[in-house]
């Protein structure tokens, strides 16, 4: 059941800004749904069920390793057809960044997800000409490769490397632009 | 220092999350993988997956889940487009329009966010994903009430809100 609110209610400045045909409602909560409106969730954290979620995330992180050396294989064969205008291999290249971006930190590669998130950035800002060149894009698989075989380089030479990532894509971009 | 004593903390307990349905819409096998899992050690029995956001709003109206945790970026049918859909659905069929959505992004610039958050999304979460931002984006989701806008060509949580993404 819902409960309807007129604007009066309701505090701050979208109550006063509200025209007619606006209506506020109040949603219940899944809880008060499933266990009724007396139901009060205290909002602290179970920590034993956040310690075996963290155990889940270890046991599964083998797992992960097996596939991401998988992906980072697959991106060194992507990279070239991609360079050379292969839109299949471009989409796949992009996929697989992608996914790294968002696993790769969680399963204790943070600096992978750094580097394809880069990745994954310069290409979402791409136009179709910034891949001929190549450099870029070959830049951050190597990257990627290096991290994967070197997991405990120095949070200095990987800042360095980003660095180096941010300032090269400024000059490619800056080149376009010129030309 | 005396510790504290471990017990029933929280509301939404196992014996809650045993109760809960909740939709996965993820194109990544990994990602299905992990939140799955994730999911299953919260004590979450009924899981059910979708691919992209097409099957996933048919899995919405069909399954009627409790909750939705989507990915943002998905072909041919995203979780914007899918959170979209499912605001402006009917609840006459049974499944709920209210129902909380969840989205889980690796795009967490303040446009995107922006962008989630007009299309009805409860909470955005920035990738990558930690045990403990989506344990907490779940019990916050199931257990706070929200006030919905309801106005012409739109009803979902209010566009006018700040949405900061969770990071872990």
């Amino acid at each position: 059941m819902h409960e309807r609110r007129s604007p009066s209610r309701l505090a701050g400045k979208e109550a006063a800004e509200t025209p007619a045909e606006v209506r506020f409602v109040r949603v219940p909560s899944i809880a008060e749904r499933k266990l009724g409106s007396d139901y009060v969730a205290p909002m602290r954290l179970d920590p034993r069920i956040l310690e075996q979620m963290q155990t889940t995330i270890r046991d599964l992180e083998t797992q992960y390793a097996d596939a991401l050396k998988s992906q980072v294989a697959m991106l060194q064969v992507l990279v070239e057809p991609a360079c050379k205008g292969d839109a299949d291999a471009r989409r796949r290249l992009y996929a697989l960044a992608h996914d790294m971006r968002g696993l790769a930190g969680t399963f204790g590669h943070p600096v992978i997800g750094q580097f394809a998130d880069s990745l994954c950035r310069y290409i979402e800002q791409s136009q179709s000409e910034d891949w001929g060149d190549g450099t870029v894009v070959t830049f951050h698989v190597d990257a990627i490769r290096d991290a994967l075989e070197n997991p405990r380089t120095d949070p200095t030479v990987t800042m360095e490397t980003l660095n180096a990532l941010e300032r090269l894509i400024g000059a490619t971009r800056r080149q376009r632009s010129a030309g | 220092m005396s510790a504290e004593p471990p017990g029933p903390s929280t509301g939404a307990d196992e014996d809650f999350f045993r109760r809960l349905k909740v939709l996965v819409v993820e194109d990544s096998a990994e990602m299905q993988r992990l939140l799955v899992a994730l999911l299953e050690t919260m004590g979450v029995t009924r899981i059910v997956v979708a691919r992209d956001g097409e099957k996933g709003l048919s899995a919405f109206a069909a399954e009627r889940p409790d909750i939705i945790v989507t990915d943002g970026a998905m072909m041919p049918m995203n979780g914007y487009e899918m959170t979209r859909a499912i605001r402006a659905c009917a609840s006459g069929d049974g499944a709920n329009p209210d129902v909380p959505i969840l989205m889980i992004s690796g795009h967490a610039g303040r446009e995107e966010v922006a962008h989630a958050r007009d299309q009805g999304v409860t909470d955005y979460l920035a990738k990558p994903l930690s045990a403990e931002m989506l344990y907490e984006a779940i019990v916050a989701a199931v257990s706070k009430p929200i006030h919905f806008v309801e106005k012409p060509g739109y009803r979902g949580p209010s566009p006018k809100r700040s949405l900061a993404a969770r990071r872990s």
